[in-house]
Order: C-alpha cells, then structure tokens, then sequence
C-alpha cells in the first residue's frame, strides 16, 4: 500500500531490526569473543568490542601442524569431500528420479513417489543404529564411501522433493517442441529439462551441501576418528576436552561456520527459492 | 508396481535372514594366555606408521621422533576425551573396524574386555610377574590371567588444597579427618575469601563415580564388596554417608552451583586452577605440576598442595585410578605398536613424561610415572611438585575392588552411579532414591552374568 | 497403459520407453531400499530381539525390550523432556517464523538482505551453534548474565542449565529455534505469497481493516504452509541431539529421546533396546504428524 503512515514504517523497521539482531548476534558474539584473550574475554561485565584485540585464535588454528590447527583442517577437508560428493551423488539420482516422476507415466508411479517422500517423515534414530551395522557388516565404518552413501540416502527424499517441482512446473511446450524434432525423453531431459531448471538444481545442490556439512550424530558414530570425522565432530569433541578456551572454541565455531556461512550468504537466492518451491503443492 | 513389489520381497528376505541372524560379529580368538614370555619382541617394519588414540596430549613432536629414529616407526597420535574415547573402542570393537593400534584400557574395564575379547593379550611379549616389583599396579590390567594392557601411569585419586586460601582464612594446619577437613571449608567459607570452597564436579560422567569411591574410602568402606553385592543402601553405610555428604556439599554452597554441568577437568582447570575453589576432595595425582604450577593457565602457581586424604578417623587409602595402553585386536600395525609400549613405559621415558627433562618434554596433564624407578628418577632431580608427597601416598594406595577387580558390567554400574548421584544434587532424587536405584541396577547385572 | 500422445497425435516411442522410468529410478529405488527402507524394517523386526553383544546371541525376546523401557525412568524422563522440546521448539519456530513472513512479505530494497541474515542460522551445523550458545549462557563469563545483571533483572550470576528443569530445556531449545525459524519462515512465507491479491482487495472493500483481513483472509490460506512449517518442526525437535550432547550432555533432567538411544545403543551396547525405543518414537513422530495435518491443514478456497 502506498503511502503508509510513518508511524507503521517505524514499527516496521524496529522489526526488521529485532530480526535482523536474533538472527545475527550470535555470531557476532562468537566474533568478539574469538578475536581477544582469554581475560579479555572473561571480563566482567562483557566487553561488547573485543579488548584486547588479538587474532592470535586464529593463528593458532591456521597452523596445521599444531595439534588443534591439525584436527580442525583435517576435518574441514573430511567434511568437505564427505558433503560435495555426496551432494553430487544425491543430484544425479535425484535428477533422474525426478524427472520420471514429473514426465513419464508408469505403474507404480504414485505408490513409489508416496513412499519416497515418506521416508521424509522417518526420524533419525529409525535408520541410525541398523545403518550403522550395515557398514560395518561390509567394512565401511570409518570411510569416505560408507558416510557418503549413507549422507546420500537420507537427503534423496528431500531433493526429489524440490526437483520434482521445479521439474513439474517447466512448460510442457518447450518439450514438445522437442518432441516435434524426434528427441527421446533422455535428450529432453538432458537438453531442455536441466538447462532450465538448472535454478532448481543448483537451489537443491546447495540446500544438500549445507545439510551434508552439518551433519553431527550419523559421523559421530559412523567415523572413529580423524579420517573421516567432519567439522562438527571435532569441534564437539573439543568442547568436551579438558582445557578449554573458550576463546581459542569461538575460533573454531567462526572458521567452522565459515563455510556454510558464506555460502549462505551469497547464494541465498537458491536456498530460498528451493525451499519455497519445495512448499507449494 | 514391479519395482515396489521386488523391494518389498527383497526386504522380506533380509528380514528373515535377519531374524534367523547369529549373534553379532565375534572376534577371532586372542593369541593362546601363555604364563610366561620370552620378552621377545617382533620387529616393526621400517617406514610403517602406527595410531595412538588416547585422552592426554600427544607428546611433543620431537620426542616422538626420537622414537621414530629408532624403530623406524612413525606415530600418529590422536586425543580424544575419556567418555567419548570409551564409546569410540566400543563401536569399533563391536563393528571390527580398525581405529588404532593403540588406545586406552581403563582399570574398570578389564574385567569387560576379558569377556569381550576386544584386547589382544600381551603376555607372549612382556613378563608381567618380572616387571610387578617396577611396576606396582600390572596386575590392574590382568583378568583371569591375561595382561591386557600395561600400565602407563600410576594415578590415583588425592586431596589437594590451596594452602594459601586456607591459611588466610585461620585455617592452621593440614585437616586431621574429615570433620576437622568439613570445617575448614566452612571457615573458609565464612571468611569469604572465595565464593566456593570445595571443587565436585556433578556432570554425569565418569569422573563423579570416581569421586564417590575415593568418598566412600574416606569413610572406612568399599561400594561393593567381594562379591559385587551392594553395600551402601543403609544410611549408616560408607557410602551412603558418602554420597549424603557430597549432595550436602552442593547444596549448602561449599560447591559452585554452576559445577553442575561440570566434568572432573574442568572443574580443576576452570575452579582451582583460577584460584576459585579453595580444595578437591578427590583430584588426580600430577595435578599440582600439570595444571596448578603451570603459569599459563594457573593463577595459584606455587598455592597448592596434596594433602593426606582426610579419612572419618584419620588419613585414608588413596583409590588408585591407573591407565592402561592396550593394542586392540583390530590392529594393524602390531609389531609397531609393541615396539611403542616397550618405549613408552621404559624407566627414562616414564619420567620424561613427568617433567625429568623439564616442562618442554612433558605430556600435559601426566600424573604419575608407573615405574618406581621413574619416580626415584625424579625425587632425586627434584622435578616434581609434590613428588616425595605423592610418593607417600602412592605407597598407601588401593585399588576399588581389591581381589576380583572391577566388574564385567562396569560401565553400565558407573553409568547407573554417575546418573543418580547428578540427580541427587539437582534434587530431582533423594539420597535414598539415589542409593536404591544404584542398587537396583546392580542386582540387576549380577543376576543377567 | 498405451503411450503418451503428444498434441499432434504422434505416438511416443513404446518399446524404448516402457523400461526407461524404471532405469531412471533404480539407483533412487536401490538407495532407498537398502539404506532407508530396510534398516527400518531391521529396526522393526529387531525391537522384539535381544541384539547386545554384552549378551549374545541375538534371540528373540518378544516384549521384553519394551517392557524394560518402560521400567527405566530415565527414558520415561526423556520422554517428558522431549514433549517439552516439541511443544517449544513448534510453538517458538511457528510463531517467529510467521511474524517474520508477514514482515518480509513485502518487495523491498532491503528484503534480499534481510532474507539472506534469516536463513543463516539455519545453514550453520547445529554443533556449531550450540557451542556458541553455550558460551553465551556460561554463568560466570557469559554475556546472558553480564546483560540480565547490568540490567538489574537478577544480582547474581545465574547457572541457566542444569538445575532447572524446564529452564533448561527451553533455553537448549531455544537454541535448536534459532536454527529452525529460517526453514519455517521460508515455508510461511512461500504460503503468504501465493495468496492473490484480489482476496485482500475484496475484503478491502467489504471495509475489513487490518486485523480483520489478516484473520479472515491470510490466516485461513496460509494454513498449508503452516502446518507443513509445524510438521517439519516437529520432525527436527522430536530429533533434536546435537544442542542438547554440546550443552546438557546426558543428565537426564535435559536428555532428549534421541539422547536415550544414543546412550543406550551406543554407551550400554543394548542395541535391541535401543532399536525399540526408535520405533516407538518413530510411531509418536507420524501419529503427531498426522494430527498436526488434520488440525491446521486446511485448503480453502473462496
């Protein structure tokens, strides 16, 4: 509506204020606090502004061959790999399936498509404790391939979801006309379908990576160690140690969230479409 | 229709295979319990490489490296925390994943790891009965005759104090028994020299159960006796009194209430290391010099000191809480890992991990080195804080469970201990409630061995 | 099931395309049902097992597993707790993630911004996060008792986790809250924008005011979202794990279900129990799932 009053376009302000301080404080929190000493930062009352200002945190962690800086990079690289490839895995198969379920009919469709999509509901636990017995029946625990495949089980539903929208909302004219030229469905797909919605399939790559990334119990049991133990194993376990600065800790959650936390920031315009597309039935 | 069809056959095949299934996967049987050894240990390859995951620091690099030089094996360490290392060496038994060639065998945990097969036993390589009179606690580590691990410090639980709170707060003299030990806290307390007195740390963890034990003792008593049955359920029990003085602890306000959610270290390094607390009851022997003079992280350097453990009628037995370096049976590097032991418990090394080469060298937070001959080592060159005091009360030490050892069950009993005493200082149990569900819990696991 | 024809009467190709659906799904269908599928029929079939290696051989146990869970009062206490969990964790991310939607629901200079902070919390792991907060509830040094205080709301450094109850377990949640809102947000506010326009003009018209169109036109159509929004947060709090292993550890007066299986499956190696109390909470989660659908599920149309 034009010409809002100015007292609504204050109050509206003051809420996109509120918002935008529950959803940042935090990390500026973890900020101010990474950047000082532990006296610093044990001061009493807070200090709102890091004082003494010290980047010494970091340089801790930068040096990889420093125990911390060790774990914490190896961790990084194991959660990395661990994410990207299952992110390419779960894209492919998803790209395939939902594809045939958006275009092709055929017997079943409707039976396996509910039942896909109701694995959405399966709580963790209902596949922890067998998946883990599964691996390790067949040597996997602790492997780059054994977390893969099970990352890439559990987010098959949802990016199914996401795609077989994006996929169901292309016009079917732009196929047609490739039908009219004698393409199969595979070229269709390969040469209409994803190039169109290639939005929705980086929107799906991307909401997959962050959700592989932060993955905590399934790695907590499935790696034993530094192998293949991501970042979030590492620092929860190094929340837990004995001498712990918490400082030298907000460091590690900073560089930890660095990632996931960039990502977000600049490619927030898939992660919002995704999920809203995922939504509209 | 085809497909859905197909999957659900395929299920119902593994659900009977499933159901039909043998027990979960069993271990290959250890190497023969052989009584006597030859000493003889396998060369390692030269150029391999081994993991060590324990819950202390690795030692510095260019200690290791000189291990290196001499086996040609390189060592890849790795530390976790205690409760999460135990849970660590129990998946990966259970699933047979290799994790490590050598890791952690606690002293509450050879009885279990007898049961389960999940160490290989040493005795082919290292003569137990030859090393007894050197190493005091090795037989910690045996169970039905297999040497499951070798000691790698001697630790016990102690009493510390900051004599300098204490002192400025009139409080003369170390405490004779635990009433005189009682009051102490309380003068302090009243003199408001710190706004807590006493470190117990009330997490739900192992380190509680710990305390609890070295309380009972303090008491004149044992949680079990010899045959596992519960000894505490009566109020005039040891270790009922016990667990009725810790819980008074917190709640009168002797404990910091925020120690709660607390686990045994942080409670030193972030408590009595700061000079919050003026005492620990039950602290671990090698605190004073890894943690307590330690400039860096320690604002009571030089402050305090291990005290006699204040028993109901006198000094009381210190609980010896000893760790263990075993080679689990999914090893891969056995031969390096032999080779480690060997190296890591020798006399010199022993006390290089204690400070004998001074602070560069030290594994933080070591205790005490398992070897006398480490310790004589180091009371001649003066290394130690409190090292002649340790050395005294290494000397009265005892085990928990004197004869049979700890149960095979243990953890699931420390579980049950851990969790009601976090209860009842929360105040969601009575101290009754506490004892009761413990000692349920116990009868329980006797009756399913 | 005769081929599809296109507008202009040509017949797809038969042969080569009965089987392609199939081909395209295989690897879909084989993830699924080996690693979703089967472990839960495993979980199913096994929770009337004894599967301990404590204890071997596996055997059948009927109800013992259960029976026991029932016995133990520390699952019994993690049961509350997580209800408690649920009910914040959906109330909270409802509410905030709808108050967020309605502001953001207008186009503006600003929005993408805006947007882009809302969803970053939701991106961070949720271990992260939780360490992070625990430093701002640390009750020496943290700055939830450094503000209270020189606010003058409290005089003394408050211990926010661990000894009450229920205090703690809002404020775990509210950590898991801070994490979900982004997610319900998004779907509240995707429900919000497919709402036409003309509705709100009609009932302009009509002389509805603010409060009245906000009652009788978005509430009514936006509730697909939100009750998609309250599933979805209902799923991620019956689950919840990571805030409360960082912050509570497993004293019972926080632990969460999920917390229960770990400890029992894991640190007590009693997976037959633990197989039971999934599948039990596997049966709460669909049959909340369900009833939250009936409830505020509503396509309406005008």
């Amino acid at each position: 509506m034009r010409g809002r009053s100015g007292a609504r376009r204050v109050s509206r302000a003051l809420l996109i204020t509120l918002i935008l301080v529950w959803s940042a404080f935090p990390i500026y929190w973890a900020l101010n606090t990474s950047f000082t000493t532990l006296n610093g930062a044990q001061s009493v009352p807070a200090h709102f502004v890091p004082s003494p200002f010290t980047a010494q945190n970091y340089k801790t962690l930068l040096n990889s061959s420093g125990g911390v800086g060790n774990q914490f990079w190896r961790s990084f690289l194991n959660a990395t790999i661990e994410s990207g490839l299952a992110t390419v895995l779960t894209v492919v198969i998803a790209l395939f399936a939902a594809y045939a379920f958006a275009r092709l009919e055929f017997r079943g469709k409707r039976i396996i498509l509910v039942a896909v999509l109701a694995t959405l509901l399966l709580p963790v636990y209902a596949t922890l404790i067998p998946l883990y017995r599964i691996m390790s029946s067949v040597h996997l625990v602790n492997t780059y391939p054994g977390i893969i495949l099970v990352y890439t089980s559990g987010f098959l539903p949802l990016a199914i979801w996401i795609m077989y929208n994006y996929f169901a909302s292309v016009p079917r004219e732009l196929e047609e006309a490739a039908f009219v030229d004698g393409a199969t469905p595979v070229m269709t797909l390969w040469r209409v379908m994803i190039p169109v919605s290639l939005p929705g399939i980086a929107a799906t790559a991307i909401i997959v990576f962050l959700m592989g990334w932060a993955q905590f119990i399934f790695p907590l049991v499935l790696s034993s160690d530094l192998t293949t133990q991501p970042v979030t194993v590492v620092v929860a376990a190094l929340y837990g140690q004995r001498i712990v600065p918490f400082t030298l800790l907000n460091a590690v959650g900073v560089l930890a969230a660095a990632l996931p936390g960039v990502i977000a920031l600049v490619l927030n315009r898939y992660i919002v479409q995704g999920v809203m597309a995922g939504s509209i039935k | 229709m085809p497909v859905l069809l197909a999957v659900v056959l395929l299920a119902a095949l593994v659900v009977l295979a499933a159901a039909c299934g043998s027990s979960t996967s069993t271990s290959s049987s250890p190497s023969a319990a052989a009584t006597t050894s030859s000493g003889v240990l396998p060369s390692p390859t030269a150029g391999s490489s081994i993991t060590v995951v324990y819950h202390y620091p690795a030692p510095p690099k260019s200690v290791l490296d000189q291990f290196t030089a001499q086996t040609g094996v390189k060592v890849n360490w790795v530390e976790v925390g205690w409760d999460n290392l135990q849970t660590k060496i129990a998946t990966a038994a259970t699933s047979n994943t290799y994790f490590a060639d050598l890791t952690d065998v606690d002293w509450s945990k050879v009885g279990q790891y007898y049961k389960t097969k999940w160490f290989m036993p040493l005795n082919p390589y290292f003569d137990a009965a030859a090393l007894k009179a050197d190493m005091p606690q090795i037989y910690t580590f045996a169970s039905n005759g297999q040497q499951l691990a070798l000691p790698f410090d001697s630790s016990f639980t102690v009493t510390t104090l900051n004599t300098k709170i204490a002192k400025a707060a009139g409080v003369t003299g170390t405490p004779a028994n635990l009433t005189d030990y009682t009051n102490a806290l309380k003068q302090i307390k009243a003199k408001g020299a710190v706004p807590n007195q006493l470190d117990i740390t009330f997490a739900a963890a192992e380190g509680l159960s710990t305390y609890w034990y070295q309380l009972t003792a303090a008491y004149g008593g044992q949680v079990l006796d010899a045959s596992y049955a519960p000894v505490f359920t009566s109020p005039s029990s040891a270790g009922y009194k016990a667990l009725q003085w810790m819980v008074d602890a917190y709640k009168s306000g002797l404990v910091p209430k925020a120690n709660i959610g607390m686990a045994d270290y942080q409670g030193f390094t972030s408590e009595m290391a700061p000079g919050r607390v003026a005492s620990v009851f039950s602290d671990y022997s090698g605190s004073v010099g890894s943690i307590y003079d330690v400039p860096s992280s320690s604002k009571v350097v030089g402050q305090v000191q291990y005290i006699p453990t204040p028993g109901v009628s006198g000094p009381a037995p210190n609980l010896s809480n000893p760790d263990g370096v075993g080679i689990p049976k999914t090893a891969k590097n056995v031969a390096g890992a032999l080779a480690f032991i060997k190296w890591f418990t020798d006399t010199q090394q022993q006390a290089i991990w204690a400070g004998l080469n001074g602070s560069s060298d030290v594994i933080s937070g070591f205790p005490l080195p398992a070897r006398v001959s480490s310790l004589q080592l180091l009371a001649k060159g003066n290394k130690v804080s409190g090292a002649s005091e340790l050395m005294t009360l290494l000397g009265s030490s005892r085990a928990e469970f004197p004869g049979p050892g700890a149960p095979p069950w243990y953890s699931q009993f420390s579980n049950a201990v851990y969790t009601n005493i976090h209860q009842a200082a929360v105040g969601a149990e009575t101290v009754q409630q506490a004892v009761t569900n413990i000692a349920t819990e116990v009868n329980q696991l006797k009756a399913s061995q | 099931m005769s081929g599809e024809r296109t507008p202009t009467g040509r017949k797809r190709p038969r042969k080569r395309g009965r089987f392609l659906p199939y081909i395209l799904l295989s690897p879909l269908v084989l993830f699924i049902g080996a690693l979703a599928l089967y472990p839960t029929i495993l979980t199913t079939v096994q929770a009337f097992f004894t599967v301990n290696p404590m204890d071997p051989p596996t055997r059948f146990s009927g109800l013992a597993n259960f029976r026991a869970l029932f016995h133990n009062s520390f699952v019994r206490q993690s049961a509350a707790n997580t209800a408690l969990y649920i009910v914040v964790g959906v109330g909270l991310s409802t509410l905030f993630g709808l108050g967020i939607a309605l502001v953001l629901q207008r186009r503006s200079r600003w929005r993408g911004v805006v947007l882009a902070l809302v969803v970053l919390p939701w991106a961070l792991p949720a271990v992260v996060e939780s360490v992070i907060w625990g430093w701002i509830y640390d009750p020496t040094f943290g700055v939830l008792n450094s503000v209270l205080k020189s606010l003058g709301l409290i005089n003394s450094d408050h211990v926010w986790i661990g000894i009450g109850r229920i205090v703690s377990i809002v404020l775990i949640e509210l950590v898991q809250v801070w994490q979900i809102t982004p997610l319900a947000a998004l779907l509240i506010l995707a429900a919000l924008q497919s709402i036409p326009q003309e509705l709100y003009e009609a009932a302009r018209v009509d002389g509805a005011g603010r409060w009245e169109m906000f009652r009788r036109v978005t509430l009514p159509l936006v509730r697909p979202g939100l009750a998609v929004a309250m599933v979805e947060s209902l799923i991620l709090s019956l689950n919840v794990f990571d805030q409360v292993y960082v912050l509570n550890g497993f004293a019972p007066g926080g632990a969460s279900i999920m917390m229960q299986t770990y400890q029992i499956s894991f640190n007590n190696l009693n997976f037959g129990q633990g197989y039971a109390l999934s599948l039990l909470a596997t049966f709460a989660t669909m049959l909340l799932s369900l009833l939250i659908l009936a409830v505020v599920y509503r396509r309406v149309e005008f």
